[in-house]
């Protein structure tokens, strides 16, 4: 089988695809636009439920697809279609004939300072999930210092009109309590509170987290969106929210606030997706025919998606889909 | 120089004695009317400026730059300020020339109130004059100086892009008819005094048009139609004119010695607002100034389109506008005769009954620390937490002892209130915060949201106590030394808040803060000609989609710039900026703190 | 009537079958949005009016889509707009306050 497949993403959904795509045949080629692969993932500490080093998917994925052709650092200038070949230019000079592409664009974490009102970037000890996972993995943080009390934002830029996303990010709330655990774990003496709009714990396993985190970790849970964060005299944070099921206006002062910045559209796709006229959703993630049948395939034949580049996914659903459309690829090559 | 007719009169004057009749009954009671209507306060504050020599001296010359010279419109657009000066001054002139005629020659006719006007049709020439030629040139010059304007107006209303305007208000029926018949004085006009002109004499365009036409016309039997035509139009123009756009050029002349009398708008359907709203020419200007009308939508809600449905009493109309401007004041800021959008929106909401109205009398007065100068940020100062942060920090590095009296929340400024047409909970508010200041025992008031600095300027009454934008005071502190300012190397182009610039006139300081703590760099359409962020609380019933479209044009302007960053002082402003913005929107205290140590 | 030293109290149910949604039907239309509130309560956090009476538009959209009086609820409202700024759902509960007003009569 000599038909070239392009994979545009190096993260886990293009790695994974490239590994079924190998043990089917073929030899993929992945482009990645940064200087290594793993996307998302590779920043993250330990992934939900069971707590498996996110390290470890990595480097499994990473020993499995050394048979792909893998170009690091490396941006898709065009894609444009001729006949039913896709001709790809990238910026390293290299011109790329494809039967079949995959894109694995994956998404954006939403940009916390957007939300003023929060004050990332303006008061030293708000900061976000990510931020807080690089803590995890061992990164120094001077921003966060044995803090008494600590507290959760759900939802940031994530079901927020204001924002520009409508749409549920689906594992902020599980990340939260994985979170809030980890935190508790970390400063045993800390108070740690949630701030949500609803729980959405969805998962397997998800439900016995927050169960966790709420009788062996004695996490705060308050049904109320914070508004306001503000600056107190000695320094620590004023988080105003209102506890709707108190029905009455709640502050609280915490020494760090975690933002729990949600998934957004991959905005530097945009170019391509232009090029090669592929339909962009409601919700600016690309658009798959159908949302049940055909999810990962697009209003053109020949280019597939996988993982979080059509919508919010979770790392098992995104693993599932890139299998899946290892074999799609493989059965559209097969009858092309 | 004679007279033709030894009566002095034929039948055809008669249109026009009846147009020019009803025109002047109808402006003396409307006059009398709208004094009427002004409170007893006001109107004695109108006659007083009457008889003041230095507003009737204004009065005078405002009235003659505005609305003889449109020296305004010449400034903003030269083309359009030639067309309705040629019109305006022509037409002065040719009846300020007929005047004369009359009084040098036929002296005995001054009584007689149509001769002026049809002068040529009942004199007839004895003997050729330096003094007759001298008149009958300028005659003829200011006939062909109106009928130049005619051409251009006739060419704008085909193609008004050839003016500068994309859009411009659609003429309603009546407003075609006086149309109409203004365009067709003045040709009727030229064709009569042609068809008399060797008669009663004429100049350089009458005199040879004249010859012209004598050479293939026999007899004199088509001239008395023309004056006949010509009379009628002008009657017909009378007539139309009180319910046409074309009211304005009399009730100008009402509203620049009630605006130098230095009255305000009251009821937003009586008195000075109904004068205005008789006083817009529906020339559209306010269209393509609006901000709601980016991306084509909202045209009808544009200023012009209010002081139409008001005069047409199409309250459903009138009420749907006056709730959706965003009060940004720039169609104030473009108008040519002072139509006041914004206020007379605002006093309409006043109108509205309310069955449940606040009252805030009864909160206990938050303690404010006494201190020398206090810092107010106001309500939504704490949904964009840098700015204060940065206006206490920059306090604090010039060595200003500050006390935030609102850090922990406070009572609004009152001014969404006000806005929203409820003045007295607004007034409540407006209290309660002065009972604060004053038992604070502060010399100056920092203000850092422009919508409270507007507010706490203009409504509120606190003796002994500066009220001062932050920006203002900043500048003061760098110029006295207390701050200094190292230059970045950004560069930053200004937004003007709405509230701050056109509100409240404060241009240079922002900028020249600015412009020492980064570079700068300038949009196209600023300072007064500044685009609304669409965040303004002054509309209503935008809603937060409608507003999107808004947000998008004033930062398209932003980015004719090519700055790298924007810089703002409003609170407001910088939330909805930044939304959708491509590139970093700061405060300028935020910039401020960051380039000072 | 005789005092029996107990009286009986009207019951605290919502009686969904019986509810008078009269008001709020009438927002429904010229505030279409209420219907979109997901009773977060970010209004009510952020509210200057908040401190000084307890006043929640969450409680107030809600107490009206269960057809509860909410005249007493608004009384110290200052219409500063920072309920509108924050709302995730993008509801114009500053206009919404202002039908409200206008509603009752």
């Amino acid at each position: 089988m000599k038909d070239n497949i392009v994979i545009i993403g190096g993260g886990v959904a293009g790695m994974e695809a490239a590994r079924q795509l190998i043990a089917l045949g073929h030899k993929p080629i992945i482009v990645e636009k940064s200087n290594s692969l793993g996307g998302h993932v590779a920043s993250w500490y330990k992934l939900f439920p069971d707590m498996t080093p996110a390290s470890e998917i990595i480097a499994r994925l990473t020993k499995e697809i050394s048979d792909a052709n893998v170009f690091t650092g490396t941006k898709v200038l065009s894609m444009t279609k001729d006949k039913d070949t896709y001709s790809l230019t990238l910026d390293n000079g290299v011109t790329i004939a494809a039967k079949a592409v995959l894109l694995a664009t994956g998404f954006h974490l939403f940009d916390a300072s957007k939300k003023e009102e929060y004050g990332y970037g303006v008061y030293d000890k708000v900061i976000t999930n990510r931020d807080l996972e690089a803590l995890f993995r061992g990164e120094k943080d001077a921003r966060i210092d044995n803090p008494k009390a600590v507290g959760f934002v759900h939802c940031v830029g994530s079901r927020d009109l204001k924002a520009g996303n409508s749409q549920c990010s689906k594992v902020c709330c599980m990340t939260a309590v994985k979170q809030a655990i980890e935190m508790k774990e970390k400063f045993p003496q800390a108070e740690i509170y949630c701030f949500y709009m609803d729980l959405r714990l969805f998962g397997k396993k998800y439900e016995d987290f927050y169960i966790n985190a709420q009788r062996d970790f004695g996490v705060h849970f308050i049904r109320g969106r914070v508004s306001e964060v503000g600056e107190t005299f000695d320094g620590r944070l004023q988080v105003k929210a209102e506890d709707t099921l108190a029905g009455k206006p709640l502050k609280v002062q915490v020494d760090t606030l975690v933002l729990m910045s949600g998934m957004v559209c991959n905005p530097t796709v945009s170019d391509l997706v232009r090029q090669a006229r592929l339909d962009i959703d409601d919700d600016g993630f690309l658009k798959s025919r159908n949302n049940i049948f055909d999810i990962l395939e697009s209003n053109r034949p020949g280019v597939f998606y996988a993982g979080a580049c059509t919508g919010t996914k979770t790392v098992p659903e995104t693993l599932a889909e890139a299998r899946a459309a290892a074999l799609e690829i493989h059965n559209y090559l097969k009858d092309g | 120089m004679i007279d033709r007719i030894p009566s002095g009169f034929n039948p055809f004057v008669i249109p026009f004695l009846v147009g020019m009749g009803f025109v002047l009954l109808y402006c003396a009671f409307g006059v009398v009317r709208i004094l009427f209507q002004l409170s007893r306060e006001d109107r004695r504050k109108f006659f007083i400026s009457l008889v003041n020599p230095k507003t009737a001296l204004k009065n005078i010359r405002d009235i003659f730059c505005d609305c003889l010279f449109h020296v305004k419109l010449w400034k903003r657009n030269p083309l359009l300020g030639y067309m309705h000066s040629s019109i305006a001054f022509g037409w002065f002139m040719l009846i300020l020339l007929g005047h004369i005629e009359v009084i040098l020659f036929v002296p005995t006719r001054i009584n007689l109130f149509y001769y002026p006007i049809f002068f040529n049709f009942f004199v007839a020439e004895t003997d050729q004059t330096l003094r007759g030629a001298l008149l009958f040139f300028l005659m003829d010059f200011f006939l062909l100086v109106v009928l130049s304007g005619i051409v251009l107006a006739i060419i704008k209303r085909v193609r008004s892009r050839l003016f500068g305007m994309r859009r411009t208000a659609k003429p309603s029926v009546i407003n075609l008819i006086g149309l109409y018949a203004l365009w067709s004085i003045f040709p009727l006009r030229l064709l009569a005094e042609t068809f008399t002109a060797h008669i009663s004499g004429g100049s350089f365009l009458t005199g040879p048009a004249n010859w012209i036409f004598r050479q293939f016309l026999g007899n004199d039997l088509h001239y008395l139609p023309t004056w006949w035509a010509y009379s009628i139009v002008l009657g017909i123009f009378m007539c139309v004119l009180p319910f046409s756009r074309y009211m304005h050029i009399p009730a100008e002349m009402l509203l620049i010695p009630m605006r130098n009398a230095g009255l305000k708008i009251r009821n937003a359907r009586k008195g000075l607002a109904k004068v205005q709203v008789y006083s817009c020419p529906n020339c559209g200007v306010c269209i393509d100034a609006c901000p709601m009308s980016a991306g084509k939508e909202n045209i009808k809600d544009c200023t012009v389109y209010l002081t139409r449905q008001i005069r047409r009493g199409n309250e459903k109309r009138i009420a749907e506008i006056s709730d959706k401007c965003l009060l940004c004041g720039k169609c104030e800021a473009v108008c040519q005769v002072g139509v006041q959008g914004p206020e007379i929106r605002i006093q309409q909401r006043a109108i509205r009954e309310y069955s449940i109205n606040q009252d805030y009398s009864d909160i206990a007065a938050l303690p404010v620390r006494e201190a020398k100068v206090l810092y107010f940020s106001g309500c939504m100062s704490k949904l964009v937490p840098s700015i204060g942060r940065s206006v206490e920090s920059v306090l604090r590095k010039a060595g200003v002892d500050v006390e935030w009296m609102d850090r922990d929340g406070g009572l609004c400024c009152g001014r969404p209130m006000l806005t929203a047409g409820r003045t007295d909970e607004a007034m409540s508010m407006v209290h309660k915060n002065e009972e604060m200041i004053l038992a604070s025992g502060a010399d100056t008031l920092v203000v850092s949201c422009p919508i409270c600095y507007r507010m706490f300027k203009e409504s509120y009454n606190l003796p002994g106590v500066r009220v001062v934008h932050y920006s203002v005071y900043f500048d003061e502190l760098v110029k006295a030394g207390r701050l200094h300012l190292t230059k970045s190397d950004l560069c930053y182009v200004y937004h003007d808040p709405c509230e701050l610039g056109r509100g409240c006139g404060i241009y240079e300081e922002p900028r020249r803060l600015v412009g020492q703590a980064a570079a700068i760099a300038e949009s196209d359409k600023c300072r007064a000609e500044s685009v609304c962020c669409g965040g303004s609380l002054g509309s209503l019933s935008l809603s937060f989609r409608q507003r999107e479209k808004i947000t998008k044009a004033s930062l398209e302007n932003l980015y004719t710039s090519k700055a790298d960053a924007i810089a703002t002082a409003c609170p407001l402003c910088q939330a909805t900026l930044s939304r959708y913005s491509d590139r970093p929107v700061r405060d300028i205290a935020e910039i401020i703190d960051r380039q000072t140590n | 009537m005789a005092d029996f030293g107990f009286k009986l109290s009207k019951s605290s149910t919502l009686d969904l079958d019986k509810v008078d949604l009269k008001v709020y039907n009438l927002l429904c239309k010229t505030d279409p949005d209420i219907k979109t509130c997901m009773a977060c309560g970010s209004c009510s956090a952020t509210c200057t009016a908040a401190p000084f009476s307890g006043m929640s538009m969450r409680k107030v959209i809600l107490a009206l889509q269960r057809g509860q009086d909410v005249r007493p609820m608004l009384g110290k409202c200052m219409l500063c707009g920072k309920c509108t700024m924050v709302c995730p759902r993008a509801i114009n509960t500053r206009h919404l306050i202002l039908s409200i007003c206008k509603c009752y009569d």
